[in-house]
């Protein structure tokens, strides 16, 4: 008999999805010194090794979203997209830092009834360069509120001196994960970078987990990359 | 993007100072990035050679002290075969800090198992399986050097879809067994149970589980320990997998303990594939996920079994004479079934079984296209599926004939069923007839139908 070209049976390893959101300071403090075009152009640059990432992770399905503050606080991309399919939208700056309402956008869509019933834990992270201008508190309390809140991984960026550590310290809510300080664009780019590949594939499969690994957070984290030193566009 | 190395940057190896040059990022991971490079200086009138050169990052370095050492060792130690893509010799550069390593390039024939599990690549399950034994084979060679591989997982292991040749990737944690100095404790889903509980430190036992998790991977396309007890857990994160895999691994198919069964809508590949395999291959996994996770030392699957097992469930495939597909013969089923064999997976029928060589305990379907290699005729013989010793072929004259050729430089002896015995010198043929027996010189096939 002819051998026939013919599938194995089964399908897909089974996998479950994995909520990632981008969470992005637009005011108008952003707009100085090209650090909202550094962040556009480090999301894209991110957004092929995030690909890479995905597609080597069958554990996972990777969604993205993305919620920008300013004056109030949109969806900039509300739909969670697989990540093959997720475009990025360059972001504009104006206004102040209502990065509580963000919060607030955020915690409504990780309510149990917007989350699917059986998920990896999110990855949250806050990029901002200033104070929140509103109920920062109020925000982070509604998100820690919802149980898949508390179980995300939240990480933030601080970009340039001017930005709120201590508000980024207690998002994070970890005492031994500092935000990353990013004082140029060569920074960014890498902090960015880490969090959309490293952190993304911890947050599903621990790959090659070391020993030391933190068992105080909810996900191992692998080492911070370290900031750029060589900088000639200091923030 | 902010690579560690641009292209045309050049490096040296330490020991020659020969000049490596850079061509083009090929991937990253958590220690390090990995390009394509030549190794060579045209100055110098050298030829060059292509070349795969990691380089790491300078937080990795920082994380694990001992790999210089550990590196110069596995360099020095050489590759236990050619399926690893072994380090050859560590590089350095003028420019930037940190150091890396030159190995083999992967050639482009190769997939990911990841490929494998996301179904991008559809190999036969005779490439499965080889792959399976290949691997088996290249995990015993490198533990009979001393030393042990500390982070199998379908990451780092790619085969040839069309062959079921494999390459092992990663190679910078290999390290001498039962020594402290391996920066890394394992990938997730593969760490055996008493790592991921921190009892204990990968070594050669560690790789035997997760060597187990890695071929039911291949094999049934699903995880061993994820059933309902997974389906139960809505976030799947850090405490959730310490549980499932390391305070309370139950094995899917546990056949004491039904708490946790893979569910229909959940679990499917593993529903799907299980029952095709043969009893004795089931029998290796159960042992490996029940005696293996209670007796670390003792209880779990050696790779000198996963060998001869994977190479009889090689032997037991036979396509369906309905659709082609193929199936593994199974003894017990069809002793179950009074002499047929379950219904073929793909179009449910019941397939006529080929003719089927017992030597020992041991059965060989004989199908069109089988061959024979040394071992089949000789239990001394090593693995070896390079040159077949017999091959299966049909009568020139009448189809409906089928014999076993010689392919060996020696003579083998036949015996008929009513007592008669011929000589079958080399590259002869002796009909495929029930009840014939032949003698290979060590040792005795019998054909029965």
């Amino acid at each position: 008999m002819e051998e026939m070209e013919r599938k194995l049976p089964g399908g897909a390893l089974s996998s479950r999805p994995l909520h990632f959101i981008w969470i992005a300071d637009c005011s108008g403090s952003m707009g100085q010194r090209g650090k909202i075009q550094a962040l556009n152009n480090a999301i894209r640059e991110a957004i092929p090794h995030m690909v890479a990432v995905a597609n080597e992770n069958p554990n996972a399905q990777v969604l993205v979203r993305a919620v920008k503050f300013s004056n109030g606080s949109q969806w900039h991309v509300a739909k969670a997209t697989p990540m093959e399919q997720f475009r990025w939208e360059d972001l504009e700056a104006d206004g102040v830092t209502d990065m509580g309402k963000a919060l607030q956008l955020v915690a409504e869509q990780l309510d149990v009834t917007a989350m699917p019933a059986r998920a990896l834990p999110p990855v949250l992270v806050l990029v901002s360069d200033g104070k929140p201008t509103d109920d920062f508190s109020g925000g982070l309390r509604a998100l820690m509120e919802k149980p898949w809140g508390t179980k995300a991984v939240r990480i933030a960026i601080a970009i340039g001196d001017d930005a709120d550590k201590a508000t980024l310290q207690r998002f994070i809510g970890h005492p031994e994960l500092e935000p990353l300080q990013a004082n140029n664009a060569e920074s960014l780019v890498r902090y960015i970078k880490w969090v959309s590949t490293a952190v993304l594939q911890s947050a599903s499969s621990p790959a090659s987990q070391t020993l030391d690994a933190s068992p105080t957070t909810n996900v191992p984290l692998p080492p911070v990359p370290e900031a750029a030193p060589d900088a000639t566009d200091v923030w | 993007m902010n690579q560690l190395l641009k292209p045309n940057q050049t490096v040296r190896t330490q020991t020659s100072q020969t000049l490596c040059t850079v061509d083009h990022l090929i991937g990253g991971g958590g220690q390090g990035e990995v390009y394509a490079a030549h190794l060579g200086d045209p100055a110098k009138g050298h030829s060059q050679t292509p070349v795969a050169l990691k380089w790491f990052y300078p937080h990795y370095l920082g994380q694990d002290r001992q790999l210089e050492q550990r590196l110069s060792d596995a360099i020095a130690a050489g590759p236990p075969s050619d399926r690893f893509l072994w380090p050859q010799e560590l590089v350095r550069s003028g420019e930037v800090a940190g150091f890396g390593y030159l190995m083999p390039l992967r050639e482009k024939r190769f997939s990911g198992i990841v490929d494998l599990v996301m179904r991008r690549v559809n190999p036969s399950f005779r490439s499965l399986v080889t792959a399976g034994f290949e691997l088996a084979q290249s995990y015993f060679l490198l533990h009979a050097k001393g030393l042990c591989y500390r982070d199998i997982s379908f990451g780092n292991v790619f085969f040839d879809p069309k062959t079921g040749e494999v390459r092992i990737c990663d190679n910078d944690n290999v390290g001498i067994d039962r020594k402290a100095g391996g920066g890394i404790g394992g990938t997730a889903r593969f760490m055996a149970p008493e790592i991921v509980r921190g009892d204990a430190l990968p070594s050669s036992q560690t790789d035997l589980f997760s060597l187990a998790v890695l071929l039911f991977y291949m094999l049934m396309n699903h995880h061993p320990l994820e059933g309902a007890r997974e389906a139960d857990i809505r976030c799947f994160d850090l405490p959730a997998m310490t549980r499932l895999y390391g305070d309370e691994p139950i094995f899917i198919f546990d056949p004491t303990d039904d708490r946790n069964r893979p569910l229909p809508g959940y679990h499917d590949n593993a529903l799907a594939l299980w029952p095709l395999y043969p009893a004795f291959l089931r029998e290796f996994f159960t042992r490996s996920f029940t005696a293996g996770i209670r007796d670390a030392s003792h209880g779990r699957v050696r790779e000198s079994e996963w060998r001869a097992g994977l190479v009889r469930l090689r032997d037991s495939i036979y396509y369906c004479t309905h659709c082609g597909a193929e199936n593994f013969y199974d003894s017990e089923a069809v002793r179950a079934n009074g002499g047929s064999p379950n219904p073929c997976w793909s179009c449910n029928r019941i397939p006529q079984l080929p003719p089927r060589m017992r030597l020992n305990r041991e059965i060989v379907l004989l199908n069109h296209d089988t061959r024979l290699f040394p071992h089949h005729l000789d239990e001394r013989e090593q693995y070896n599926f390079r040159s077949p010793v017999a091959k299966v072929v049909q009568h020139p004259r009448n189809p409906q004939i089928w014999g076993l050729q010689n392919l060996t430089g020696e003579k083998w002896v036949s015996r008929e069923q009513d007592g008669t015995t011929f000589d079958v010198l080399a590259g002869q043929t002796v009909t495929l007839a029930s009840g014939t027996r032949i003698h290979f010189g060590h040792r005795e096939g019998e054909i029965r139908f």
